[in-house]
C-alpha cells in the first residue's frame, strides 16, 4: 500500500523524492534544510493544515530512523505512511511524535490521490494522545522517578502537551461548527494562569479575563454570602457577545457574532459537544 | 431622571419576571451610591458589579471591544444577576435562575426594561 502511495505522490509532487529518509544518524546540513520547520508539536502542524483547508504533503522527521509523511487534500487527512505502517496507524504513530522537524510540499494535482483514511483528524489525534497516555502509564516511554526531578519535569511538559492538544481540539471542533461566528477564543488553565489553548486571541486578553473572573470570585467570596457561579455572559458592541466559561480546571473565553451563531446555540448545542469531546479525550 | 417613572420600571420588572424576581437595585456608577432598590437587594453586590463593571470595560480593551447593553453574572446556587450599565446609572436585577429562562429574560424582559429605563432617564 505505501508503495503505491508514494507512488501517486511522486506524480503529484512537484519537485523532489518523498521516500529518500536519511541514511547517516548523524544529520547533516543538507538534511536540515530538507525539514525547515521546527518548533511545533505535529498535532499543532496538522491542525494549522486542517485549518487552513490546505492540499499537500506534510514530511516528517524525528531521526534517520524515524520519517515518514501525511497526505492532505483541502485540508482533509487523505493518508499517512511511517516506516512498513500506513493510514491511520502511521498516523497515529507519528502525531505522537516530539521535538520534529518537518517540510511541507504542495501538491499541484490532487485528483489520483487516493483516500485511505476515514476517520476525521480530530478522532485520530484522540486516538493518538490515548495511546501515548497508555504507554506512559505502562513505563514504556516514561520513566518517572521521583527523585529524577529532570526527568519529572519533562513528563509534566509531556503531559501538558497532551492537554494542550486536546484542547486544541475542542477548540477547532468549535470553529468548525460556528464558522465565521467564531471571533476569538482562548482556554486558560484557572491555577496558573497559563493560555492553554487559543484561537485567533492574544495572551493579554485571555489573562485579562482570568484576572475578572478572579477578581469578581474573591470580592463575591468576601463581600457577599454567595459564590460566584460556572459562567458569565457578556453582551458587545457590534452584534458580538463574550462567554466566559469556568470548567473544572479551565477559565474559557469565546467571543462571537450572535447574529450568525445565536446564543442558544452555543449553551445548548455546540458547548455540550466541545465538552463530551474533552470528557471523552479525557476518559479515551 | 423621573423617579415615578423608574418606579414603573421596577413594577414592569416584578410583573414579567414573577415569581423569578429575587431583587432590584440602580445605583449611581461614579460613587456606587445606591438611588433605587428592592426589599432584599443585596447593596454589596451592587457595589462589586459597579467594580466588575469598570474591571470589564478595562480588559476589553485590549481584545478590542466594547460592553454592550448588559452582561449576565451566574451564581453558585440558584440566582443570577443582570446588570445593566446606562450611563451614569447601573441596574442590577437578581433573579432564580431555576424560574427564570435565560431567553426570556434577554429577548423579552431585558428590551422592555431598556426601553423604560432610556425612558425615565431623560424625563
Amino acid at each position: 500500500m505505501g508503495g503505491d502511495v508514494q507512488k501517486d505522490f511522486k506524480l503529484i509532487i512537484d519537485n523532489e523524492e518523498i521516500n529518500d529518509a536519511p541514511a547517516a544518524e548523524t544529520i547533516s546540513k543538507e538534511e536540515l534544510q530538507r525539514w525547515p520547520l521546527f518548533g511545533l508539536s505535529v498535532g499543532s502542524f496538522l491542525q494549522v493544515i486542517a485549518m487552513e483547508q490546505q492540499t499537500c504533503i506534510m514530511e516528517v522527521y524525528l531521526d534517520a530512523n524515524h520519517t515518514g509523511h501525511f497526505c492532505f487534500v483541502e485540508g482533509e487527512l487523505y493518508d499517512s505512511v511511517c516506516g512498513d505502517l500506513n493510514g491511520e496507524n502511521a498516523a497515529m504513530e507519528m502525531i505522537a511524535w516530539e521535538n520534529v522537524r518537518l517540510n511541507i510540499k504542495q501538491i499541484l494535482n490532487a485528483k489520483n490521490v487516493e483516500r485511505k483514511i476515514d476517520k476525521n483528524l480530530m478522532l485520530l489525534m484522540m486516538e493518538s494522545s490515548r495511546r501515548r497516555d497508555e504507554v506512559q502509564e505502562n513505563g514504556e516511554h516514561a520513566d518517572l522517578e521521583m527523585e529524577d526531578v529532570e526527568t519529572l519535569e519533562d513528563a509534566e511538559v509531556v503531559a501538558d502537551d497532551v492537554e494542550r492538544t486536546k484542547l486544541d481540539t475542542c477548540l477547532n471542533l468549535m470553529s468548525k461548527d460556528m464558522g465565521d461566528a467564531l471571533k476569538a477564543a482562548s482556554i486558560i488553565s484557572i491555577n496558573d494562569g497559563k493560555v492553554m489553548a487559543s484561537y485567533q486571541d492574544d495572551q493579554e486578553t485571555a489573562e485579562s479575563f482570568v484576572r475578572l473572573t478572579n477578581f469578581m470570585k474573591n470580592t463575591y467570596k468576601s463581600e457577599t454570602p454567595y459564590e460566584l457561579g460556572d459562567h458569565i455572559i457578556m453582551d458587545l458592541k457590534d452584534q458580538h457577545t463574550l462567554v466566559i466559561l469556568m470548567i473544572g480546571e479551565h477559565q474559557w473565553n469565546i467571543v462571537f457574532n450572535n447574529v450568525k451563531c445565536s446564543l442558544g446555540m452555543l449553551r445548548n448545542i455546540i458547548m455540550p459537544k466541545v465538552i463530551r469531546t474533552f470528557n471523552e479525550m479525557n476518559v479515551g | 431622571m423621573n423617579i415615578q417613572k423608574i418606579n414603573v420600571c421596577m413594577d414592569i420588572l416584578k410583573k414579567d419576571l414573577g415569581e423569578g424576581f429575587i431583587a432590584s437595585c440602580i445605583i449611581m456608577t461614579e460613587d456606587g451610591q445606591v438611588l433605587v432598590a428592592t426589599d432584599q437587594a443585596n447593596i454589596a453586590e451592587a457595589t462589586l458589579l459597579n467594580d466588575a463593571t469598570a474591571f470589564i470595560r478595562n480588559a476589553l480593551k485590549t481584545y478590542p471591544a466594547e460592553l454592550g447593553q448588559y452582561y449576565y453574572v451566574d451564581v453558585a446556587g440558584t440566582m443570577a444577576v443582570l446588570v445593566i450599565p446606562f450611563g451614569d446609572y447601573q441596574w442590577t436585577v437578581t433573579v432564580n435562575k431555576k424560574q427564570v429562562k435565560l431567553g426570556l429574560l434577554l429577548n423579552v424582559v431585558l428590551p422592555a426594561i431598556i426601553n423604560a429605563f432610556e425612558d425615565a432617564v431623560v424625563s
